[in-house]
């Protein structure tokens, strides 16, 4: 997978490259608009990840030129400033998303994942599996080592993302998103006893333990 | 172009205009009566002579004497210089005419009764005339006809002249009313500059000031009572947002400095790899809580401006409760905590906004309910409002807290401000903006171990 960032700020710039790169993502780096747009005009990104305030051209610039030049992979915009114009005039251009800075890198990392995922639907299995943990979604029924595990019908959502995603790290923001359509950040530590409990059925009584908190970005599930 | 005008000169120039025009009216009226009074000296003269002619042409009794009726009335009437005079005879014969004699035609139309006589007026060679004539009989029962007109021009004369002064009067005194408009109007106004001078003199740094309401005359005190209004709400909006300020400042320092120490401490010597990540970690978590910090104040900022209602559609609240109670399920069962809904009602507005609005009384509320407690949510309809009740139990929060709650960063125990667990601080402000932004209102009562916090909406 290939990622196009342009970016001026240079701290960031290094830090999304750098962090793309350790997440198993071939990244290249432009640091203003003509570069940026040469290079995606002329490349083949999976995936444009555009600041909007950039010097020479900026990133509704690059996003017009690059969509009238028939180039069509998905872009994600970053930007300091959250008007609703902006985000409105982002997704007119055919921005895919959009992110205010600041954001954790694991939401950043969420949001390219989501958006690289999209366009490659293909047939949604019906039964996750990750190690001897089972999720049958026809069923919906949850088994580990053949061992039937009752769930909730929000922890049944909430592995179902996990498994879907086993390997990311999920950020709290977005486990509230995609499990209980709350789109802002709690005060409360409502995530956190949410997967306690998940965990206390899923993990607690057997070997390997397959969630893992990640602390200061979130939880992930894989296999060790 | 009278909008622009200055009040003083307004206030003048209709002093002059109005002053001139009654002035004028009184002239007019003063010379019409004088002329009126001219006209009835000058009929009261010609009544006499015609009465003297009507006596000695009664005493004629023969043709002689009519032929010999010109001497009494030249030694009655030709004296007179500015006197016309003719006679004329039964035939129309001239009996006696001064030299000059030439009276319109229109007065040989002749009445006998002197009373009903009019006063006819003429020019000729340059000279005003009036005249008077009537028809008299002799003693032989024969008509003599008589016309007398005096010449006016001293009575015209002294009306002329009469005029002239008036006008110069009239418009001397209408110059010295549109003076003395024009100086009292500045005095008059003299509160109103005042006022300017004092409205000045407020600036950012004095705010406080006030108009002398009480020191203003009537007409102006409710126009300095508006003005120190809209100083209040300005000083109080002021007020308010350098607080802010100056809270923001307050409100990062103290975790941007943590963060600043644990990091230089961590870096004054080496560490094992472990004692790294822990403090990454660490702070990891510190700059999450400060960006949701710096989100939420833009989200305030918003909704305080009005920016952030995008969307108007019916919101059923009792929905929103029950997908926040599955949301907050896990922790209210964790801790025995007992969340309840009854009744329904539905609102216009947005509902994403107000989904946050019922998520920060709702967290806010379960923060402060003690295990084994109990969160209860109430949608009633009430004298035209609906009202949508958060209670829960625990802690009473005294009174002097209850307004203050709805303050950026207003903590009950300033000690929490960074206690695991706590919010940014904002929750409260957030929803009270957001409910202002759907023209409600939210307010807070606590007494007996019952918090309850009512959100109003317009019904």
């Amino acid at each position: 997978m290939k990622i196009l960032i342009v970016e001026d700020e240079p701290k960031t710039g290094d830090y999304l490259q750098q962090g793309l790169a350790e997440s198993g993502f071939v990244v290249e780096l432009a640091r203003n608009g003509v570069d940026g747009l040469h290079l995606a005009v002329t490349g083949d990104h999976d995936l444009l990840v555009l600041d909007v305030m950039l010097p020479g051209l900026s990133g509704w610039q690059v996003l017009e030129t690059l969509r009238r030049s028939g180039k069509e992979m998905p872009v994600l915009f970053l930007t300091a400033r959250d008007q609703v114009e902006d985000r409105v005039r982002g997704l007119e251009l055919g921005a895919d998303d959009y992110l205010v800075k600041p954001f954790a890198f694991s939401e950043f990392l969420a949001r390219v994942r989501t958006l690289l995922r999209r366009g490659r639907s293909g047939m949604e299995s019906t039964a996750l599996r990750v190690a001897d943990l089972e999720l049958d979604l026809l069923r919906r029924r949850v088994a580990r080592g053949g061992q039937r595990i009752e769930l909730t019908a929000k922890e049944f959502a909430l592995l179902e993302l996990l498994m879907r995603r086993q390997g990311e790290v999920l950020p709290r923001s977005l486990i509230a998103s995609q499990v209980w359509d709350m789109n802002f950040d709690s005060d409360t530590n409502v995530i956190e006893v949410a997967m306690r409990r998940l965990r206390a059925k899923v993990d607690d009584a057997f070997e390997p333990k397959l969630i893992r908190t990640v602390r200061g970005m979130g939880y992930v599930l894989e296999a060790p | 172009m009278i909008a622009r005008l200055s009040l003083t000169a307004r206030l003048t120039l209709l002093f002059t205009l109005g002053s001139g025009a009654v002035l004028l009216a009184l002239g007019g009226l003063v010379g019409g009566a004088i002329e009126r009074h001219f006209e009835e000296l000058d009929r009261a003269e010609l009544t006499g002579k015609l009465q003297h002619a009507q006596h000695l042409i009664a005493q004629v009794d023969s043709l002689a004497q009519l032929e010999r009726l010109s001497v009494p009335l030249g030694d009655a009437f030709l004296a007179h210089h500015d006197l016309l005079v003719q006679v004329l005879g039964p035939d129309q014969q001239v009996l006696l005419a001064t030299p000059d004699a030439q009276f319109p035609s229109r007065l040989q139309v002749l009445e006998t009764d002197l009373a009903l006589a009019p006063l006819w007026t003429w020019s000729q060679d340059g000279k005003n005339y009036r005249g008077l004539a009537a028809t008299f009989p002799t003693a032989m029962g024969t008509q003599v006809q008589v016309a007398m007109a005096i010449d006016s021009e001293h009575h015209d004369a002294f009306l002329r002249t009469l005029q002239r002064s008036l006008w110069l009067f009239v418009a001397c005194a209408a110059l010295l009313m549109g003076l003395l408009g024009w100086f009292a109007a500045r005095r008059g106004l003299a509160p109103l500059r005042s006022m300017r001078e004092q409205a000045a003199a407020v600036t950012a740094h004095s705010l406080d000031r006030r108009l002398p309401a009480q020191a203003v005359p009537a007409e102006l005190a409710d126009l300095a009572a508006t003005l120190n209004e809209m100083l209040e709400r300005l000083e109080e909006a002021f007020r308010r947002l350098s607080d802010f300020s100056s809270d923001l400042a307050h409100e990062l320092r103290t975790p941007i400095s943590n963060l600043m120490m644990q990091t230089q401490v961590a870096l004054s010597r080496p560490r094992d790899a472990d004692s790294y990540r822990a403090i990454l970690e660490s702070n990891a978590e510190e700059f999450e809580r400060l960006a949701r910090m710096i989100a939420d104040m833009l989200f305030l900022a918003k909704a305080e401006n009005g920016l952030a209602i995008v969307q108007d559609e019916p919101v059923d609240l009792a929905r929103e409760v029950r997908d926040l109670f599955d949301f907050y399920e896990a922790l209210a069962d964790e801790r025995h905590i007992v969340l309840a809904l009854m009744g329904d009602g539905m609102v216009q507005g947005d509902r994403l906004m107000l989904r946050r609005a019922l998520n920060n009384l709702l967290s806010n509320a379960l923060r402060h309910t003690p295990p084994g407690g109990r969160v209860t949510v109430t949608i009633v309809r009430q004298e035209g409002q609906l009202l949508l009740r958060v209670e829960n139990t625990g802690e009473t929060i005294p009174a002097q807290h209850l307004d203050r709650l709805f303050e950026r960063f207003y903590r009950v125990d300033p000690a929490r401000q960074h206690a695991a667990g706590e919010g940014t601080g904002l929750g409260l402000a957030i929803t009270q903006a957001i409910l202002r932004a759907h023209r409600g209102a939210v307010s807070a009562a606590s007494e007996s171990g019952l918090t309850v916090f009512t959100l109003r909406f317009p019904y």
